[in-house]
């Protein structure tokens, strides 16, 4: 981000994040665990759209830092769009997303598939805090209810999904469906061979006709 | 604009024999070689009385200084030391001096970076603020690698290559022979060491130029009376940003005093400029 941003508004940005990776950190000692054994490893994340790169460092104690400029040896530089990166971090096949992205990798791919893992399986344990200001009853009775509000809203955000794209594609008919679209492609297809053949013929007839003239 | 600093930089100027030095005469700024003045926010004062009249302004905000700082910059004054911490490179092992490092938050900062094998220098000329800092960097557990000394950034008490980062947040405009404090530096850094100045500069764009000065020279002096019951000492911290030398003046200094690699970085819009110089 040298440069190309007021360095003073990046690291207002990487500092809230590392403050929110660190507080999630802090409720997953596993992760935490996890992440010492790559202590010391600095990956690059290099954004083309927005411009933008930053560094994530691992500490020795599994803590992970963020900064805008680094002068450590870079275990692995990442190059690509934001939305690629969206896409692998929240990736379930990780080393399948990364081949088949465009992002652009340089070094060993090895400690940043581990930190994708470690981040994408983090599992904070939300009810401590909860717990600790509220008291051992009402937090858990608060954590429980945040539980069940969260599946409830997942399960709902889901059935919405799918009842959505059903009144898209049958009942409001407002977009085909994706069969109808794969054959009317495949025809597509078809007819620009069809098309091709019949520029050779008319090619071949045209140069067959030339040298009988002569 | 934010008080914070000036503590520090007051240390710089307090320094009682100071004012006298021919030393001082080869200051590239607003230093007047011929009469022996020099600028005191926007008056000219004797070198030899400038020290006395920044101590008594950093006395006045001492109890009040991190607060006024957070107050005035609204924070921003820690992302600016951070990106400060970044560019420094600091590496396990490595001798830190955080000049006119006042209340000793990159001190702090510094301190886990250098780790146990490293050394961290807390120095300022102004002993209240030392005082200060000593103190916070004990509450906080920040021993065993960080050492406090009283000096003066022009006439630096290091031998010569033995420091491997200097940085001087918000202190160099106070110091009264600025190009005789970056020489000093520039000869006790070890060849390859960097210096780091942060310090208030010009902003970049005449529109935040103009609201700037409104908030220095308006809200700035009213803040400082109502939390710190101190205007003057917060006019002063004004008046002396818009005395210090611009971005690129500042950058001809460090390359007069002997960096190479020199460059800066303009933050906030430039309200805050980094500037770096690698000693050869």
């Amino acid at each position: 981000m040298e440069a190309r941003h007021d360095p003073a508004i990046v690291a207002g940005i990487l500092a809230a994040l590392e403050t929110a990776l660190d507080r999630a950190m802090a409720l997953a000692p596993d992760a935490q665990q996890d992440l010492q054994e790559l202590a010391g490893t600095v990956l690059a994340i290099e954004f083309t759209q927005p411009a933008a790169e930053c560094y994530v460092a691992i500490g020795s104690d599994g803590a992970l830092s963020l900064s805008q400029h680094c002068e450590l040896p870079v275990a692995t530089r990442v190059r690509g769009q934001l939305q690629d990166f969206i896409r692998l971090a929240s990736s379930d096949d990780p080393a399948a997303t990364l081949i088949n992205s465009d992002l652009e990798v340089v070094g060993n791919t090895a400690p940043l598939l581990a930190v994708q893992a470690i981040v994408a399986n983090l599992d904070p344990d939300w009810e401590a805090p909860l717990v600790d200001a509220l008291g051992d009853v009402a937090g858990h009775q608060v954590a429980q209810g945040l539980r069940g509000f969260f599946k409830w809203g997942r399960g709902a955000a889901e059935s919405l999904r799918r009842q959505l794209s059903e009144f898209i594609l049958e009942e409001g008919r407002l977009s085909p469906p994706k069969a109808e679209l794969d054959h009317f492609f495949k025809e597509i297809d078809a007819l620009g061979l069809k098309v091709d053949r019949l520029q050779s013929r008319i090619k071949k007839f045209a140069k067959d006709l030339e040298a009988g003239k002569s | 604009m934010f008080s914070p600093d000036p503590k520090r930089a007051l240390g710089y100027n307090e320094r009682p024999f100071v004012s006298g030095d021919t030393a001082m005469t080869n200051s590239p700024s607003t230093d007047d070689k011929a009469t022996e003045t020099t600028d005191f926010g926007f008056q000219r004062v004797a070198k030899d009385e400038k020290a006395d009249l920044v101590r008594g302004v950093f006395d006045s905000v001492a109890s009040q200084y991190d607060l006024m700082n957070d107050l005035m910059s609204g924070g921003i004054h820690r992302l600016w030391k951070r990106f400060t911490i970044e560019l420094s490179a600091v590496r396990p092992g490595q001798t830190v001096l955080d000049l006119a490092g006042g209340t000793g938050d990159l001190t702090r900062q510094f301190s886990r970076l250098v780790g146990r094998d490293g050394q961290v220098i807390l120095g300022d000329i102004n002993a209240a603020m030392l005082q200060v800092g000593r103190d916070r960097l004990a509450d906080t557990g920040t021993v065993g690698n960080v050492s406090v000394m009283q000096c003066d950034a022009q006439y630096l008490p290091f031998a010569d290559n033995s420091i491997d980062c200097i940085t001087i947040a918000f202190g160099l405009r106070n110091v009264t022979d600025k190009a005789l404090a970056l020489r000093s530096m520039e000869r006790v850094l070890r060849p390859g060491g960097r210096l780091l100045v942060l310090e208030f500069s010009k902003p970049t764009s005449p529109l935040l130029e103009r609201a700037y000065d409104l908030y220095s020279f308006r809200i700035l002096p009213m803040m400082g009376k109502l939390v710190a019951n101190d205007e003057d000492s917060y006019r002063y911290l004004a008046e002396s940003i818009r005395k210090h030398p611009d971005q690129d003046t500042l950058l001809g200094m460090l390359e007069e005093a002997g960096f190479v690699d020199c460059e800066y970085h303009n933050m906030t819009g430039g309200i805050v400029a980094l500037h770096k110089g690698i000693k050869a």
